[in-house]
């Protein structure tokens, strides 16, 4: 059937969800209040690695409050399984409560219930465990030193899983490279850090055996599974809410014990209970990111040609392994990607996490390629560095411009504008870098370009999940939709929406293609007994793979629409139009029946449809993505003037030019761009989570764990290209991760094309710049 | 226990609480004002700015029996359930939440300035705007349409004045 003309599809419009959230009615976990409730209070390791000789709780019968207590001893076998089905991967399971051992500082220990949060923490005060330490693996170095007691019984040492990608001839483009460029590349720890952390509250009815969670997640069908796999419930008596969330980038994509444990602990103790996470608990212990270190080793011919490129790819993952992307996603993820919007046939990569004293490293909004773009892009300014090439140069002279391409580890790219984009931001930049250019002969002031192309692989499909083979086994989208007899439609989406905007962006989608308005469509999301199973909303799926799932469904109704329209108009199907509410003759605009009219004929007076047709218009669709994803591409520039004298770093201009193919609406997509490049600004100038060599927790409050405020963040230009692909219903590609994904290679490349030096690490921070600018203060 | 006696959104209560007892917190479970926020408990993200008799404050480094006698507004008494108040509506329009966890904070911090900017009738510089929100952290929309958003109501206040 032709689809109608997008009305809705693209345009600016602004979110019916905002309403809510802006007068303070919004439903966040906190506010899930139930009769009876029971508060917990986590106890937590104090200590990176020891062995726990005992637990006393004793003192908590001197207190004139009921309490609870559960130890490692209560949940024994209780765990979190994230595990790579792989020989080259060494097996470990994180006990929902420590049992024997703690490997991290924050790493539960006990939980501590009673009838009032505060007197849960005081409670929590009065247990006193005893540890007997044991060596700590703090480093990479000591993580892959065999000397080093490993952290888990029956392991060979820390390093969890090393494996390989290879594609084309190495050896062969060794050989005939006139430069071989070899540079070292790290990113920080970092922490997530949504404004509202994480929290659970669980409810069990004995009656009817149905167990009730809310979560602060964003993957609510997984929870449910987890669970149930885990606690040994049907599925059918779980349900898991994610009420409104307030943030999550990929710290909630994950399914932690916390969230099976409170299950557990409500139906143990009959009755409800709660545990609302404080800010210290989320930065010791929900998930970090990055943490990476990266040698990569360019293969390039006299004329600037890439010939190949070798990459050797350390994660320092901490103690566990996260469910269900597991310890094997960060590194896997870079070995993947590295090869990004080049044109070259020759690359080897070894990659992998080792195990340390530290909090896991989990899926935060980039999800390794930040980390992998930031090595990629500052090896391209080395290489044009030490060529005499102009970057921008440099990289369209092996920028990919044929589509699709297959690239050297046969992962197909869809078209995408990548030369385009980088003339674009040339043309953008011609003024600044003139200025940087004449603020070179200044030992004072400089002011530094730098630019960062990338591609980012969105809305994969199950054949790049079970390539993993990790528990993530599929990615794809389900929605139902079902259009009332008064005509009113709802959506009950499988994606979960924390600031998205899928209240709107999928009322869009389904009006556009029942020729209704995105007024006459709710969308609902996040619980589990409403909406059809799906893996949530991650890895820049939503738009894409959501909304392909809701214009599959929705268009099914309108099939219907239109034949029972033409039954009534005496006209044919496909001569039926939907639009404006209307079912009308495409040729006779004057014979028409409103929509609204053929909902009510379609589940109240059945007579009047064709014959032997079912009553009801309600359809569910799943959308998965293609085999390898669709690519969409940007490029990032920053503009920085550095003072050289303290180091103190600004940044004056940050542009984007990004392609995510179709634009649902531009609004939320602006959006998605610049709260992405701020988050990533974090990283590249700000975020550090630090940890001493006992591995203690540094930075565990917002004076130490600094994060981009107002003040220093300038207005992010973005500007788009659409190349829509073949491969979404929609020609959507996803975007949600694309904005933090550049800016720590474009600050990076700024800051090393102002101070003429190659920069090897983040943060950038003052100190850091002013380390780097050594060199002009002392020929000064 | 310490009895104190709160007026919230307009409304008096009387009741006793522990001095430990956070101002967020007793707004939140004692009043029923939900639309108060807890980020951070430590006094550096500002989502739980409330007005406390006018002025912007910190309820989660604030104890409750600090407040005998105040008069406290929070973010459901901008523009009630519909959320028409020009500051809210702006940062509808100009996209300046996305989860909207942060957003009653800068609601509460901005409002003040918005109406201070407009009693001055002029328009505050980028900056000037900027730093009136240092005190908030937004995690999700990099802050940019929180400024539009300001600008946008000043602008309206400042035509509604001329007009």
């Amino acid at each position: 059937m032709k689809a109608e003309r997008p009305k809705f599809i693209g345009a600016r419009i602004q979110r019916f969800e905002d309403t809510r959230l802006l007068s303070g009615t919004a439903r966040y976990i906190d506010d899930i209040v139930l009769p009876n409730m029971l508060h917990l209070n986590f106890l937590r390791a104090e200590t990176a690695h020891a062995t726990i000789l005992d637990i006393d709780t004793s003192a908590l019968a001197d207190l004139d409050f009921p309490t609870w207590v559960f130890t490692g001893k209560d949940t024994a076998g209780l765990s979190m399984k994230a595990h790579q089905d792989v020989p080259e991967m060494q097996y470990s399971e994180q006990p929902f409560l420590a049992e024997g051992k703690v490997r991290f500082v924050g790493e539960p220990v006990a939980v501590i219930l009673a009838e009032d949060p505060y007197k849960a923490e005081d409670a929590a005060e009065l247990v006193f465990v005893d540890y007997d330490p044991l060596p700590v693996v703090g480093t990479m170095e000591q993580a892959r030193d065999p000397e080093m007691p490993p952290l888990f019984d029956g392991w060979k040492g820390n390093v969890i899983v090393e494996r390989q990608m290879k594609g084309g001839d190495l050896a062969a483009a060794r050989a005939a490279a006139a430069h071989i460029i070899t540079r070292t590349y790290r990113t920080q720890r970092q922490a997530g850090v949504p404004m509202e952390g994480r929290g659970v509250v669980a409810h069990y009815n004995p009656a009817d055996r149905v167990l009730t969670v809310w979560s602060s997640t964003q993957m609510p069908h997984l929870v449910r599974t987890y669970i149930s796999e885990e606690l040994g419930l049907p599925e059918s008596r779980i349900r898991v809410v994610a009420p409104d969330v307030g943030g999550g980038f990929g710290v909630k994509g994950q399914v932690y014990a916390d969230e099976i444990l409170i299950a557990w602990l409500a139906m143990k103790t009959g009755r409800p209970v709660k545990w609302i996470e404080d800010r210290r608990e989320h930065l010791i212990a929900s998930i970090h990111a990055r943490d990476h270190e990266h040698t990569l080793e360019a293969y390039v011919s006299a004329d600037g040609r890439l010939l190949g490129l070798k990459a050797d790819i350390t994660v320092d993952n901490g103690a566990y392994s996260t469910y269900p992307f597991t310890s094997a996603g960060e590194p896997g993820m870079v070995g993947k990607v590295l090869p990004g919007p080049y044109d070259f046939q020759a690359y080897e990569a070894t990659f992998r996490a080792v195990a340390t004293n530290k909090c896991a490293i989990g899926t935060y909004r980039g999800v390794a390629r930040p980390s992998a773009v930031f090595s990629q892009e500052r090896l391209m300014d080395d290489i044009a560095a030490e060529l005499g090439i102009d970057p921008f140069e440099f990289r369209l002279k092996n920028i990919i411009r044929q589509f699709p391409y297959k690239n050297v580890l046969g992962f197909t790219y869809d078209e995408g504008s990548y030369a385009q984009s980088l003339e674009q931001m040339r043309e953008l930049l011609a003024e600044d870098i003139a200025e940087a250019e004449v603020s070179k002969s200044s030992a004072t002031r400089r002011v530094g370009v730098g630019i960062a192309c990338f591609i980012e692989q969105t809305a994969h499909g199950t054949p790049d999940f079970t390539r993993r083979r990790t528990p993530i086994e599929t990615g794809y989208i389900a929605a139902r939709v079902d259009m009332s007899p008064d005509g009113e439609i709802t959506i009950d989406l499988g994606l979960q929406s924390h600031g998205q905007g899928l209240e709107t962006t999928m009322a869009q989608v389904a009006a556009d293609a029942l020729g209704m308005k995105p007024e006459n469509v709710y969308v609902r999301h996040g619980d589990t007994m409403t909406t059809p199973y799906s893996v949530g909303t991650w890895g820049s799926r939503g738009g894409a793979l959501g909304g392909g799932a809701v214009h599959i469904a929705a268009t099914r109704i309108a099939d219907k629409l239109r034949t029972i329209a033409a039954h009534l108009l005496q006209s044919k199907p496909d001569q039926i139009d939907l639009v404006d509410g209307r079912a009308q003759v495409r040729d006779n605009p004057g014979s028409f029946i409103e929509i609204k009219k053929i909902a009510r004929i379609a589940q109240r007076n059945v007579e009047q449809m064709p014959d032997g047709m079912t009553p009801g218009l309600e359809a569910h669709a799943s959308c998965d993505g293609p085999r390898d994803g669709t690519y969409a591409n940007a490029v990032h520039a920053a503009v920085v003037e550095i003072d050289i004298l303290t180091g103190k770093t600004k940044l004056r201009r940050f542009v984007v030019i990004e392609d995510c193919g179709t634009m649902l609406n531009p609004l939320v997509v602006d959006g998605q761009v610049r709260g992405g490049v701020v988050q990533g600004i974090g990283s590249a100038m700000l975020e550090h989570f630090i940890y001493d060599s006992e591995c203690q927790p540094l930075t565990t409050n917002f004076a130490d764990y600094l994060m981009p405020l107002a003040p220093e963040i300038p207005n992010i230009e973005v500007h788009h290209i659409e190349t829509p692909t073949p491969l979404t219903p929609l020609g959507a590609k996803g975007l949600g991760e694309g904005g933090a994904i550049g800016p720590a290679a474009a600050i990076a490349n700024a800051v090393g094309n102002a101070l003429g030096t190659g920069v090897a690490e983040t943060p950038l921070n003052t100190n850091a710049v002013w380390k780097l600018s050594q060199h002009i203060r002392e020929t000064a | 226990m310490i009895d104190i006696t709160l007026e919230v959104n307009g409304a008096s209560k009387t009741l006793s609480v522990e001095p430990r007892r956070l101002l967020a917190d007793v707004l939140r479970h004692e009043f029923g004002m939900s639309g108060v926020h807890i980020g951070c408990a430590h006094g550096a993200c500002g989502c739980c700015t409330v007005h406390l008799d006018g002025t912007p404050r910190l309820s989660c480094l604030t104890f409750a029996v600090q407040c005998d006698g105040a008069s406290i507004r929070t973010v459901e008494s901008l523009g009630g359930s519909e959320a028409d108040h020009v500051l809210q509506q702006a940062f509808k329009s100009e996209h300046g939440l996305q989860c909207g966890y942060c957003t009653p904070g800068f609601l509460m911090t901005l409002a003040p300035f918005v109406e201070e900017m407009v009693a001055q009738k002029r328009m505050p510089e980028e900056g000037e705007i900027r730093e009136a929100m240092s005190g908030n952290i937004c995690r999700c929309t990099g802050y940019q349409g929180i400024v539009a958003a300001v600008r946008k109501a000043v602008t309206v206040g400042l035509d509604a004045g001329a007009a």
